[in-house]
């Protein structure tokens, strides 16, 4: 039989192009979700690149260990200050970088995202139909509260970078490395969600936007864009105008 | 000339300011030009003591009622804009520190890959 024509598995996707995939995990404080996190994503035969961003906690200690059980496939790098998610996003995408990966992908570490969407998020871009790939969390799902700060946030994604996405505060994104090199980002906080949106559209990538699940638990819930940091976040934005 | 208590103050804060902030220019701690604006100001403040009417010629000339207005309402422009510049100074100090903090992780990078053994 000619297997050729077999549809292809996630399993036989990553078996083939997993090593060339870097993950970039962001991380501040989050012992209680990072080992679990890990082991997913390695289960699919990835590399990671995680940043510290001056955990107080376990965490920089938790991720050494993986040093040392999957040496070459886990990279760790430590801020000594906590500068925010931005700024370890940009540490990590210029680590993965050095990687020389077929595709760049970013994913949170509080637990909050399904490491089998990974194939959904990820194909694209190794398959050559997309530069960008945001994985776009259904709304109805979410809390009213986070909702509302999503929706909100999708509006000042809108006024202040020209374009309309479905959920722009998703921490699941997948980029080739071309894209990655192509986008200036200045952001140091979750700002950097709607400055990437804003880099993809300025540089005419083409964005493909892929369905995600989503693991909502108090842990995860207690992090990420809410109404506060999306004011925060406006805030921000039109002082830099003013700049 | 019949001094009042305020302007004793005045002119004794203007000499004690002027005098800090040459000590700061000595150290080092102060450029020619922040020495030449915050001087100029210290004088204008025991200027103003000394001769306080002054002020009414510039409420005059400015359509403002009173000098002490005047001295007011400037001193709150110069403040809100003193403010704003400090504010954007640090958010310059941030990005210099996020810059030096991701460098610094990107050196000290760890990848529990086996270290070849030296000579």
């Amino acid at each position: 039989m000619n297997n050729d024509n077999a549809p292809e598995t996630a399993e036989a996707f990553f078996q083939r192009y997993g090593r060339d995939i870097v993950v970039v995990l962001p991380a501040y404080n989050e012992d209680q979700t990072i080992a679990r996190v890990m082991d997913d994503l390695l289960g699919w035969g990835v590399q990671l690149v995680v940043v510290d961003d001056g955990s107080q906690d376990e965490t920089y200690r938790i991720v050494q260990d993986y040093l040392k059980r999957y040496p070459g496939r886990v990279h760790l790098y430590r801020h000594l200050l906590n500068r925010g998610v931005g700024a370890a996003l940009q540490t990590g995408l210029e680590a993965a970088l050095k990687r020389r990966p077929r595709v760049i992908v970013t994913f949170d570490s509080d637990g909050q995202h399904h490491a089998q969407d990974l194939y959904g998020v990820v194909r694209p871009v190794v398959m050559g139909q997309a530069d960008a790939v945001i994985g776009t969390r259904d709304f109805q799902e979410m809390p009213l509260h986070k909702r509302f700060g999503n929706t909100v946030m999708n509006l000042i994604t809108l006024l202040f970078y020209g374009h309309q996405v479905t959920d722009s505060q998703s921490g699941f994104r997948a980029f080739t490395p071309q894209a990655a090199r192509l986008m200036e980002l200045h952001s140091s906080g979750y700002g950097i969600c709607s400055e990437m949106v804003g880099e993809v559209f300025r540089h005419d990538l083409h964005l493909v936007e892929v369905p995600i699940s989503t693991i909502f638990t108090d842990y995860s819930l207690s992090k990420g864009t809410d109404t506060r940091i999306g004011l925060k976040i406006l805030i921000k934005l039109i002082r830099d105008v003013f700049k | 000339m019949e001094f009042h208590l305020y302007q004793y103050l005045g002119i004794i804060f203007g000499v004690v300011a002027f005098l800090f902030t040459l000590s700061r220019f000595r150290k080092g701690k102060l450029s020619l030009g922040m020495l030449a604006l915050w001087s100029g100001l210290w004088i204008i403040v025991i200027l103003v003591s000394i001769f306080p009417n002054a002020t009414s010629q510039l409420a005059l000339a400015s359509g403002i009622g009173r000098g002490l207005d005047v001295v007011l309402i400037l001193g709150l422009i110069g403040c809100y804009y003193l403010l704003f510049r400090m504010f954007n100074m640090m958010e310059n100090l941030k990005e210099e520190m996020n810059y030096l903090i991701r460098e610094l992780a990107l050196q000290r990078g760890e990848s529990g890959e086996k270290e070849e053994d030296e000579g």
